[in-house]
């Protein structure tokens, strides 16, 4: 039985104090005297601080459905919450450190960025179609605005305006298909949908809202073809704001992925403890296809590149492309693969990007040319990226290895070999790019051996980081048991 | 009551041109229009389809649908004159800094 | 409903083919002959002058936006007034959230500056360094 909208506020907590936290930074934003002080980076921090722990401190157990069922609070929801929240709290630090962004006002930053942090809340929690495409657009639209935040910078402006026409085309295809469904059952509650699918006969439509469907969240995921945009973005968007793109909006993407299928064009089996198509059309061989080429576009493509960014770029796809195959199987097994994978690549792909502007604030250069002795000029740093850059390879014993052993052993489980063959090859081109970065680092000489000074507080981030890429490769079980139990969707 | 086919066949070619001016036309702004084009479709579908059901959750959608249009517009246009401002340009082919 | 999709279907598809095949026949059939007073542009008999890309001040698009996003708030309060009275209390508080958000909105604009048409000096270069 969905709850009333005061009643729900009780279990909205965490979205509050991220609004509240917004509202706030307005206040300081038109209050305060100096822009580029630190206070509205801090404010950020105890807000996103505060709704991290109100979401860990949600009861996962028992489902609810809030708000006369526009959302839901589940173990899924919350687990997505508490991820998206670690992330951006990392990209605060991540974003105080910046060279790029010293200089530019604040306030209005962060107000962005913990914008999209409460669209990636709603958006995972999302159990009507018109919920879903707002916050869809609430994770979109102050996203276009951090890419192009170096105004005035030709790189990121340009990427600005690739972000808007592609994101706000693919979120036009996704509402029109939206709009069929609704046409087809009458509703816009997932759930019922879900069920009045079930029992329609119309392969047709249902196939063509599918497709429109896949258009908005394999935008939002990355995956291939829908991921042009994101090389782009990816190098021009300043670097925090890339590291936040590659994990937080692509982990709420595939949260919502997860849910709507599932609900939608999926039922569950409870007497296998699997899930079945419900409606005629066969839509997990069309993401199998997906998460083949995906990996496989981005890993090939990524071979190639010369600028750091534009590299690990390619690399996310890639890795969007591994986490499809956990989707495709619809096995809780899959679904908890997925969310382990998400914690380990938060950690490793952040770690990456944040070493990625540590020595672009020394050097002033995101070419890999530029990495050469960096095992010398900054060898915590160096030994740090060449972590994460291992880790995610996928070698034991980093936790990336871990990842995909969990994923790997279901689609073999499953029974779906060939997905599992072109996922091994693929990890076979990843360690060539990965181990190039590590191999410039260590084995080239520098051009300038002038040291990179590291200071504390970046050091300590860097740990925050690194440590959990290690532990997780050897002690991983408390963190997939969490991820095992937060597969609790709320079928609606 | 009413029989919603002609007003979803409009939606389907409203929807037709906008994906055709977002794939074939180089100018930023045109391309903005477009996509207000595809919104608009989808405004006309779900009204059409709410009001055929006798349920105003059609009606709700599209007004959700125009607020978020007109954020995405604002947006949109704000990232367009900065585009302008610096490259003296907005056709979307000339943006070459970022390439493959 | 279901049929309803499929008729709608049909006729994009026909409606797809019909222009391909009349603009093909046009194509085919139409004499060829341009002149450069034939290309021009028609403005009702006059001689084209100019180009029509003229610049705007800046200031309108700014306005603009502002409308937009104000307009739109009067669209989503439009409904909850017509029937505010059957809702009584509770819907009340809800619009009042609604607005005092939008009011701190209305705060930032004010405050960089952005509803006044005319700009002081002393304005400017703040703006600069700000944005």
């Amino acid at each position: 039985m969905p709850l009333g909208n005061f009643a729900s506020l009780i279990h909205f907590l965490p979205e509050l104090a991220v609004t509240a936290t917004i509202l706030l930074l307005v206040v300081v934003h038109v209050a305060g005297k100096n822009r580029q002080s630190a206070a509205p980076a801090l404010l950020s921090l105890a807000g996103v601080g505060a709704a991290l722990l109100l979401a860990a401190l949600q009861p996962a157990s028992a489902g609810r459905s809030l708000f006369e069922g526009m959302v839901a609070l589940d173990g899924f929801a919350i687990f997505f919450k508490a991820l998206t929240a670690l992330a951006t709290i990392v990209v605060i630090f991540m974003s105080m450190d910046s060279g790029e962004l010293a200089g530019r006002s604040q306030a209005e930053y962060y107000i962005f960025l913990l914008s999209v942090l409460l669209g990636m809340f709603l958006l995972t929690a999302s159990t009507d179609i018109v919920m879903l495409y707002l916050s869809l657009e609430l994770v979109s639209i102050p996203s276009y605005l951090l890419a192009g935040y170096l105004k005035g910078r030709e790189s990121s402006t340009e990427a600005a305006m690739k972000y808007v026409v592609y994101g706000a085309t693919a979120s036009g295809v996704m509402i029109y298909g939206f709009s069929l469904l609704y046409g087809l059952t009458g509703t816009t509650q997932i759930g019922e949908i879900g069920r009045a699918l079930a029992t329609g006969d119309a392969p047709l439509p249902v196939l063509l809202a599918a497709v429109m469907v896949t258009v908005g969240f394999g935008f939002k995921i990355a995956a291939v073809p829908f991921h042009m945009w994101s090389p782009d973005v990816y190098e021009g968007a300043p670097t925090p704001i890339t590291a936040f793109l590659s994990v937080g909006p692509k982990a709420a993407g595939f949260a919502v992925l997860v849910r709507f299928f599932y609900t939608v064009f999926a039922s569950p089996d409870v007497a296998a403890g699997v899930w079945k198509i419900s409606s005629r059309v066969d839509w997990t061989l069309l993401f199998g296809v997906l998460s083949a080429v995906t990996m496989s576009v981005g890993n090939l493509v990524a071979v190639n590149q010369t600028n750091v960014k534009r590299l690990l770029a390619y690399s996310s796809i890639a890795h969007a492309g591994y986490m499809l195959m956990g989707f495709v199987l619809l096995t809780p097994a899959g679904l908890q693969a997925i969310l382990f994978y998400l914690v380990v690549y938060l950690f490793m792909n952040l770690g990456a990007f944040y070493v990625v502007i540590l020595v672009a604030n020394g050097t002033r250069s995101e070419n890999i040319s530029d990495y050469s002795g960096l095992g010398s000029r900054a060898p915590f740093a160096a030994v740090s990226l060449a972590i994460f850059l291992f880790a995610l390879t996928g070698i034991p014993p980093f936790s990336g290895f871990i990842g995909k052993v969990y994923l790997f052993a279901e689609v073999i489980n499953r029974g779906v070999y060939w997905l599992a063959v072109v996922a091994a090859l693929n990890s076979v081109v990843s360690l060539y790019y990965y181990a190039r970065i590590v191999k410039v680092m260590f084995l080239e000489d520098p051009k300038d051996s002038t040291e990179l000074p590291v200071p504390l507080f970046p050091r300590s981030v860097l740990c925050f980081l690194a440590i959990p890429t290690l532990l997780l490769g050897v002690y991983w079980e408390p963190v997939a048991r969490v991820a095992a139990n937060s597969v609790k969707l709320l079928a609606f | 009551m009413m029989e919603p086919t002609a007003y979803l066949l409009l939606s389907g070619i409203l929807f037709g041109i906008g994906v055709a001016g977002v794939v074939a036309r180089k100018n930023a702004l045109i391309i903005l229009m477009s996509v207000e084009i595809m919104l608009n479709a989808v405004n006309v579908a779900f009204i059409a389809v709410g009001s055929h059901l006798g349920d105003p959750t059609g009606s709700i959608f599209a007004f959700m649908v125009m607020t978020v249009a007109a954020a995405e517009a604002a947006v949109g246009l704000a990232i367009l004159i900065a585009i302008y401002r610096l490259k003296e340009t907005i056709d979307i082919t000339e943006l070459s800094v970022l390439k493959w | 409903m279901l049929t309803d999709f499929a008729t709608v279907l049909v006729f994009m598809v026909l409606g797809a083919v019909t222009v391909a095949l009349l603009l093909l026949v046009s194509r085919l059939v139409q004499p060829r002959d341009p002149t450069p007073v034939k290309l021009s542009t028609y403005e009702c008999g006059e001689v084209p002058f100019g180009s029509s890309w003229v610049q705007f001040n800046i200031r309108f698009y700014v306005v603009a936006l502002i409308f937009i996003i104000f307009d739109v708030e009067v669209a989503l309060l439009y409904p909850w007034a017509v029937i505010f009275q059957r809702l009584g209390m509770v819907a009340f508080v809800e619009a009042f959230v609604f607005i005092v958000i939008l009011l701190a909105g209305l705060a930032y604009l004010w405050k960089e500056g952005d509803l006044d048409w005319v700009r002081t000096m002393q304005d400017a270069p703040a703006r600069k360094e700000g944005k």
